[in-house]
């Protein structure tokens, strides 16, 4: 039902002015950032190459966690959804505690099992050779490890909300599962798949704890954004500032760039 | 040639249990009131559920049988199922709804689309192809969901419920329909529904359901048409 005109009016003030603190509360940091930013300044800072190392370096890595969720995370959410199987709750425990984690442990949970003396990570080392931690692949894998959930639990919602029967439908048209798959299923949890997505790209792009206890920050290494701007905190607050205001200025961009096809979307149809 | 269903189906403490023969050419209506195991009848012809004990076999081939553990894919079983409000594909168009069996079958679009035709016209849906099912109204939903089901030219037509939802004036058109439908259909035809109208307009044998027996079975000129 829509609210006429005049019973908007009757708005409950108290209710208001609560909510307009917390719109002031996120909203005056931003502003904040912005007073703050030596604008002068800003172009010989942005072209530092140790900046330009960060940015690339986060773009890179965060864009590879988010395939790598993709590829894996998808499947998963279709057996938590679809497959009742022994230790099914386990596993999705498991991905909301890997969520509400900190950070900072997860990174000590994948150095213990990655690292050169961890679990799996001994044996990586003295049979092929391979030493993850403080490599650029140890920060993929932290931000894996942190992003992954957000993936899995919202495609899984996605699943969950449509009706197994259009599966049903589709196998009985000669559909094999993969084919009913690629054609039916995916397509209609595209929105799910896709806020899933920005979710696990936007967790990817702001991991810090697990990435420096896991993978260190090493300039052009490991060093990504986040990293590059806590350590210029101390030794550059202006640097601080601007590569702050370039991690505002890219995340928000791609959230404009995605509004048509997920924002957006709640009151158009289906995607076409 | 005979559809014979002797099988019972547990799901939960729910079980299903039926010794029924269908011949092929008589439109069968199965009834009975929510929770009678209508649906899982037919999920069991589908090859959506499997058997727990008995056996499903259709022109001397054995669908489903538990002890001998032959199970036939639903994607290898010549049936064809139309559901309540049809149940059309969302992201797609009305002819890609309607060719899915054939590329589903690996059929190149083009020829899919030709083998389409005399469905299309058939259902007058020549108009309707590149628009997509939420421009589509109740009936005409319907007509493409019977021409999705036929395009794979099934044995069995498994009609689920599918005139409810619809308003009555719609529903009243729809049900001509159906009857049309169903008289140039030469195979087994079966119609869950729970409108006794619906039976007895168009079924020439009447199955009623309860907790997963059978109550009654026999012709529709016979049924009292109570329920």
């Amino acid at each position: 039902m829509r609210q006429s005109p005049r019973h908007r009016q009757k708005l409950p003030w108290p209710i208001l002015a609560i909510a307009l603190l917390a719109v002031a509360f996120i909203l005056s940091p931003f502003i904040g950032l912005l007073w703050r930013t030596p604008w002068s300044k800003f172009t010989d800072i942005v072209v530092k190459q140790e900046i330009r190392d960060a940015l690339w370096l986060s773009l890179k890595t965060s864009l590879m966690t988010a395939i790598l969720c993709v590829i894996f995370g998808v499947p998963l959410a279709w057996l938590l959804a679809r497959v009742n199987f022994p230790g099914r709750r386990f596993i999705r425990a498991l991905m909301t505690l890997s969520m509400v984690l900190p950070p900072v442990v997860g990174g000590i949970a994948l150095l213990y099992t990655f690292g050169r003396r961890g679990l799996f990570g001994q044996y990586l080392d003295s049979w092929f050779g391979i030493r993850l931690p403080f490599t650029t692949t140890a920060v993929v894998m932290a931000q894996c490890f942190v992003a992954m959930p957000f993936l899995v639990l919202s495609v899984e919602a996605g699943l969950r909300q449509l009706d197994s029967r259009f599966e049903d439908v589709a196998r009985t048209l000669g559909g094999s599962r993969w084919y009913v798959f690629r054609r039916v299923t995916l397509p209609s949890i595209k929105p799910s798949l896709i806020a899933g997505l920005v979710l696990a790209w936007a967790r990817a792009l702001g991991e810090f704890g697990a990435t420096i206890t896991f993978a260190g920050n090493l300039p052009d290494m490991t060093q990504t954004m986040p990293l590059a701007t806590y350590a210029a905190l101390d030794s550059n607050p202006e640097s601080a500032l601007i590569l702050s205001l370039v991690m505002v200025a890219v995340a928000f961009s791609i959230l404009i760039a995605l509004r048509d096809r997920w924002l957006g979307r709640a009151d158009q149809g289906p995607p076409l | 040639m005979t559809l014979d269903t002797r099988f019972a189906l547990t799901r939960g403490t729910f079980e299903l249990n039926v010794d029924l023969s269908f011949n092929e050419g008589e439109v069968v209506a199965v009834m009975g009131p929510n929770g009678s195991g209508k649906s899982t009848f037919l999920h069991a012809i589908a090859g959506l559920l499997p058997v727990t004990t008995g056996s499903l076999v259709l022109d001397n081939q054995t669908l489903d049988e538990a002890t001998r553990e032959v199970f036939i894919d639903p994607t290898q079983r010549p049936v064809g199922i139309v559901v309540q409000g049809g149940l059309l594909f969302e992201t797609m168009t009305i002819l890609e709804n309607i060719i899915f069996g054939l590329r589903a079958r690996k059929i190149k679009r083009t020829d899919a689309t030709h083998q389409a035709q005399p469905l299309i016209n058939q259902f007058g849906l020549a108009e309707l192809l590149e628009r997509h099912p939420r421009e589509l109204s109740g009936g005409q939903a319907q007509r493409v969901a019977i021409a999705r089901a036929l395009i794979t030219a099934p044995k069995v037509l498994l009609l689920d419920e599918p005139m409810s939802g619809l308003d009555t004036t719609t529903r009243q058109l729809v049900r001509a329909e159906f009857r049309e439908v169903l008289a140039g259909f030469a195979g087994y035809r079966i119609l869950v529904t729970h409108d006794v109208d619906d039976a007895l307009s168009m079924a020439d044998r009447i199955i009623e359901l309860d907790q997963g027996r059978v109550i009654w079975d026999g012709p529709t000129s016979e049924h009292r048409g109570k329920i």
